[in-house]
């Protein structure tokens, strides 16, 4: 295996399920001047780029720790933010410490995500996907199939990893109580803004 | 913003196309150079790609799910239906003992008696109570928790609640909602109590006695059976009729956030909607509103649900001031 898919992987196990808890995090500090996606995009850079993960023990807090760290240098970076709002960014506590109910996920329920995730995606999509993804069809005989141009099965399934990224990225597979076990001025109001800027 | 030649979404877009090239097979030796060459041009590339790339791979357990799942339908023809439905359940139940703990030290330290619950717009609260019965709050909802030597009784006020119920044959697990009474002996079911709607109870497990009112004769509703409770009497006593695993299943969704929808039409749909989220779904066109939606949601998330609704029905989903708005 390529390293590369050896380091999607390790990704895909370890910190995708915790994205959701990430996003809602910065979320709670977007106010201080940055975009949530820059911040995760180039959090999995780094991650992607690390000489090596043996070391990491707590992948969630290292996830956390890292987007913390790119938050701060970008804020200082920016000159529109008041300096304050570092100081104060710095003072925000992990809010990783504790394990969540996701860290407990079997994989019973990692699966029941999954389809959950693939039942959410548009008609032809879905169609491609699930020839592709659960059937395990070569992407020639999903365009024989379906009658489809190989390029255009491509093109699905393009979306498909954008539609199932961004259902996990919005908790899908993160804890739905996770409201119940914070005190209540940590309770986030639940109406996202960033999503404005969806297709 | 850092001086971003692309937008995040554009580069999310060429990271999918590139997750989807690799896909198909290995790249050419040009193909290869040219990610690599993306992949190093700024960082958010690369992160954008890899988790591309990681959803892909990620994606590929889905062959576990064999090959007569049938997603469309939210069902696994794998198992069959009943044993599937238990196993979801005791994972359910598993999750929110987990849950429910933690609560118990954070929100509640004690139970005493008289309690009253609420949970805001958007919220499923999971709430363990003293005889280790386990009472979940579904969206704007407000419940009062009685527990003495001869009852158990919590009186639902608002909303909708969602009850696991602890056996103790000495005292009865009673809820009131409205003027009806549920009772139930060691259970699963739940109760919705919402304005100027009857009053509905869903059994997922055992059996429930329904009252219309403290002096109708009880009606009972076993499990996988559902029954609405009419605003008046006169309309006559409440039917229990028999549903499926799944369309209990689906009637409980909200209990992991979500909501299902199964040929709904987008008014109904949008209806729902509003009892979770402040930012409302609004369709001007009647025919659009007509049109049926099968899905499941994320409940507090109306936005993905119409960017949902828009693509496979080919509309148009806008955002403006809390509300977004579906048209052609």
């Amino acid at each position: 295996m390529l390293p590369r898919d050896a380091r999607a992987l390790w990704l895909a196990r370890f910190i995708l399920p915790h994205e959701g808890a990430l996003r809602a995090w910065l979320r709670r500090k977007a106010s201080a001047g940055f975009e949530i996606d820059d911040i995760v995009q180039e959090t999995y850079a780094r991650l992607s780029t690390l000489e090596t993960i043996d070391n990491i023990r707590d992948p969630k807090t290292y996830l956390f720790q890292t987007a913390h760290s790119i938050v701060v240098s970008q804020v200082r970076r920016s000159r529109i933010v008041p300096i304050q709002a570092v100081g104060h960014l710095e003072a925000f506590e992990m809010a990783s410490e504790e394990p969540g109910p996701e860290t407990q996920t079997g994989d019973h329920q990692e699966l029941q995500r999954l389809a959950e995730a693939i039942a959410t995606l548009p008609g032809k999509v879905r169609d491609v996907f699930i020839l592709r993804r659960v059937h395990g069809l070569p992407q020639r005989d999903v365009a024989q199939r379906l009658g489809l141009a190989e390029s255009t099965v491509e093109k699905h399934m393009s979306k498909g990893f954008r539609l199932i990224a961004d259902f996990f990225s919005r908790g899908g597979n993160g804890p739905r109580q996770a409201s119940s076990k914070m005190p209540k001025t940590l309770r986030q109001d639940p109406v996202r803004d960033e999503s404005g800027r969806d297709e | 913003m850092s001086q971003a030649e692309m937008s995040n979404m554009e580069i999310d877009h060429i990271a999918a196309d590139w997750a989807a090239r690799l896909d198909r097979g290995p790249l050419s030796r040009p193909d290869e150079e040219s990610l690599e060459r993306w992949l190093d041009h700024d960082p958010r590339h690369r992160g954008a790609f890899m988790r591309m790339r990681a959803i892909a791979l990620h994606t590929e357990r889905a062959r576990a799910l064999g090959p007569n799942f049938d997603l469309t339908r939210f069902e696994s023809s794998g198992l069959p239906d009943r044993s599937r439905f238990i196993r979801r359940r005791a994972l359910w139940i598993g999750g929110m003992a987990a849950a429910a703990c933690i609560v118990a030290v954070i929100a509640v330290p004690v139970i005493t008696p008289g309690d009253g619950y609420d949970t805001r717009k958007g919220e499923v609260r999971v709430i363990s109570l003293e005889d280790g019965s386990v009472m979940t709050l579904n969206t704007a909802s407000k419940a009062k928790v009685t527990f003495d030597a001869a009852m158990r009784k919590v009186r639902l006020i608002d909303g909708e609640a969602l009850f696991a119920v602890a056996k103790d044959s000495t005292r009865p697990f009673v809820v009131d909602a409205g003027e009806a009474s549920v009772r139930a002996l060691g259970t699963s079911f739940a109760v919705r109590h919402l304005e100027r709607t009857p009053i509905e109870v869903v059994v997922s497990e055992g059996l429930v006695e329904v009252r219309q009112s403290a002096s109708a004769a009880p009606v009972r509703v076993g499990a996988n059976m559902r029954t609405e409770v009419p605003l008046d009497q006169a309309q006559g006593a409440p039917v229990p009729l028999a549903i499926a695993p799944e369309a209990v299943n689906r009637e409980l969704a909200w209990r992991d956030g979500r909501i299902a929808f199964e040929a709904e039409s987008l008014a109904a749909a949008a209806v729902s909607f509003a009892r979770y989220s402040s930012t409302r779904i609004v369709i001007d066109d009647p025919e659009i509103a007509r049109r049926e939606i099968t899905g499941l949601f994320t409940a507090n998330d109306p936005v993905s649900f119409a960017n949902a609704a828009a693509t496979s029905l080919g509309l148009k989903a806008q955002i403006r001031a809390g509300e977004v708005h579906l048209s052609r």
